[in-house]
């Protein structure tokens, strides 16, 4: 086991969901890392959102989620030692921003990252693991273009079928129609509708559906996406938040919306990906195996 | 717009149907629970006797110093002490634990937390004493810490004050060994227990024998093999076998021929049973099936684990208990020698080690 005397602390990066985040160096071997540091409790000993992102990190091992490499305990703090990456999505994004205009990513970028993203959901979900909190904040970039999930710090592993969960979860720019209607039974899905919304802002610069509420942030997404019906969606109305009363839009042409965002082509495969993974409906929404095998990323499976 | 998307799914299924799966068992290969918990027969022993020759040692110089330092004792003291202040063997390390560990689940039972907590809980216990020892541990009082730390970690928030309370010990307590654990454990948390398997295993059961057998008897199956799995995770078999073959192991002891009926139709199980001796044979039929008669013989091995499981009475607990706080304090060997003296010189009974034990025990 590391002790604390091996790192050097360095700048403060950031507050995490339950801890404060410093730039760490290992002394011995010259490497940058990422030092989360957790106030130990004394009421309640270790944190158990510590105590969970412990446990799952520990499982995940992937080229596309930050790696854990070791704990440390001192007098009255939890230090979780984990790799160190240059920055995250949401500064990348507002460093891109001329004034007070966002700019989005060129396509082969957002492409990119959107199938590393996709890469370390699915690993997550094969894993019976759901992050539920993808949000650019959480999504940790290097120098190399390289894309990690960050801050498990909600994450929870999930039997079949998930069913206990509050809805306060994901932030909620980033969240879920079935989510927000207060569905108790999702699961995969709800990463998945994240996804589609980082992508879209990826593309523009700006978040998809700004919402300042529940209610705002379901309008926002049915004004776009059209409002779902019981024929688009069957069980929609057996939802505990089900407003039978939304007012009806029809589908906007998201392909048109986006395009007027950027100058980057919008082509009709992309538009296609973009529906699958924003279905209003998380039965109809892809699972991050099949977003991966979209025609779309054709480019890095052939 | 949904007829595109339609297509897009629809589409996408068969690509993805077509790329290369991932099978659970090389999900359960990386899992922390195969990689560090899994361990043969041999290494198991090993890290146990490790663990019990450590503290012997330091136990036996604790015990130097103490004779040094009491040169005018007796000989009846000496051969009290001789026989009295020995620390415990790896198998009453075992049995201890085993004690506490069952205890586990009936206390988890009793303050009505999911079966998956109490699993785990269970799960932290054992693996808390692969790398500590009983004697520098009381079980004792890692028992409640055990239990708390595994609803924090299978997500059942409890606050520590009321656990506390429900558990009748006090926060401190509770938390005190915290860090330890965590760090015995090496950080890993996740536990998978055979009881989602057994859920897979239900499930695929009425599928694969579908109309051949009863649903309410099937009930009765699952209820018993849900209460076999507890008792399972009291043994070695967690360390040597994966989940499924676990709960296939207790399917198997439960009804043995509805078992050999479902690995029929499943896995092509071959079952020759008109051969004049009685004596089963098995085939394999497809070569890319899973190895059915390999499967039949690893279940059986692991059947044979759990069926060794090791249930230590309370006595055994009582006298383990004393052997410890003998060994670690001679003084107190002295000082029953020279109690039971004055008793008997007093013409009274002497005292059974029990009243002993209790005292140390508060």
């Amino acid at each position: 086991m590391a002790s604390s005397s091996q790192f050097k602390q360095l700048e403060k990066l950031g507050n995490g969901t339950y801890a404060t985040v410093y730039k760490g160096l290992n002394k011995t071997t010259g490497v940058y890392v990422a030092l989360k540091e957790v106030k130990l409790d004394s009421e309640e000993g270790t944190p158990s959102t510590a105590v969970r992102e412990i446990s799952l990190m520990k499982e995940l091992k992937h080229e596309n989620i930050v790696r854990l490499y070791d704990v440390i305990h001192t007098e009255n703090k939890l230090t979780l030692v984990f790799e160190f990456m240059d920055n995250d999505l949401k500064k990348y994004m507002d460093s891109r921003m001329v004034g007070n205009t966002p700019y989005g990513f060129e396509m082969s970028l957002v492409k990119y990252f959107e199938w590393q993203l996709l890469q370390g959901v699915a690993f997550c979900h094969e894993n019976r693991i759901l992050h539920r909190d993808l949000k650019p904040q959480n999504l940790l970039i290097n120098n190399k273009g390289q894309l990690k999930l960050g801050d498990f710090g909600l994450a929870r592993a999930f039997g079949i079928p998930v069913n206990t969960f509050s809805s306060e979860v994901v932030t909620l720019w980033y969240r879920a129609p079935d989510v927000l209607m207060g569905s108790r039974t999702y699961s995969t899905s709800i990463d998945i509708w994240s996804c589609g919304c980082i992508l879209a802002e990826m593309i523009t610069g700006r978040p998809l559906f700004p919402g300042t509420n529940d209610e705002e942030q379901l309008k926002l997404i049915f004004e776009t996406m059209g409002t779902p019906t019981e024929r688009t969606w069957p069980e929609i109305s057996t939802l505990p938040k089900y407003n039978p009363q939304l007012p009806q839009h029809l589908p906007q042409d998201l392909g048109a919306l986006l395009q007027s965002q950027t100058r980057e082509k919008i082509d009709s495969t992309l538009v296609d990906l973009l529906y699958g993974l924003l279905q209003p409906n998380p039965e109809r929404r892809l699972s991050a195996k099949q977003a991966l095998n979209h025609p779309w990323f054709a480019e890095y499976y052939q | 717009m949904s007829k595109t998307v339609q297509r897009s799914i629809s589409g996408q299924k068969d690509s993805a149907a077509s790329s290369i799966r991932i099978t659970d068992d090389d999900l359960y290969r990386h899992s922390t629970q195969y990689r560090f918990w899994s361990f043969t027969p041999e290494r198991l022993a090993q890290i146990r006797s490790d663990v019990n020759a450590r503290v012997t040692t330091k136990t036996q110089l604790d015990m130097k110093v103490f004779l040094e330092s009491h040169p005018n004792l007796t000989q009846d003291e000496l051969a009290a002490i001789k026989v009295k202040a020995v620390p415990v063997s790896p198998h009453e390390e075992l049995l201890l634990v085993n004690y506490f560990a069952r205890m586990i689940l009936s206390f988890a039972g009793k303050m009505n937390l999911p079966t998956e907590v109490a699993a785990t809980a269970v799960s932290f216990f054992r693996k808390f004493f692969l790398s500590n020892s009983v004697m520098e541990f009381p079980p004792k009082e890692v028992f409640h810490t055990t239990l708390f730390f595994a609803c924090k970690s299978e997500n059942y928030f409890m606050g520590v004050e009321s656990f506390a309370k429900k558990a009748k010990t006090s926060a401190d307590a509770v938390l005190k060994h915290e860090f330890k654990l965590l760090e015995s454990l090496n950080f890993t948390l996740m536990n998978h227990h055979p009881y989602k398997a057994l859920h897979g295993f239900f499930l695929d059961i009425q599928n694969v024998l579908s109309g051949k057998v009863d649903m309410k008897y099937m009930g009765q199956v699952y209820t018993n093999c849900k209460k076999s799995i507890s008792d399972a995770l009291l043994t070695d078999a967690i360390y040597f076998y994966t989940p499924p073959q676990i709960t296939l192991a207790i399917l198997l002891t439960e009804d043995e021929a509805l078992m050999m009926r479902y690995m029929q139709l499943k896995f092509n199980l071959n079952v020759d049973t008109s051969s004049a001796n009685g004596q089963k044979e098995f085939k394999q039929e497809d070569p890319s099936a899973i190895n059915a008669e390999r499967l039949l013989e690893i279940i059986k091995s692991c059947q044979a684990v759990i069926e060794e499981k090791i249930i230590p009475a309370k006595d055994d607990a009582v006298k383990i208990t004393a052997k410890i706080h003998y060994s670690q304090n001679p003084i107190s060997v002295i000082d029953r020698l020279k109690r039971q003296r004055e008793a008997s010189s007093e013409a009274a009974t002497p005292t059974p080690s029990e009243s002993e034990v209790k005292r140390q025990k508060t």
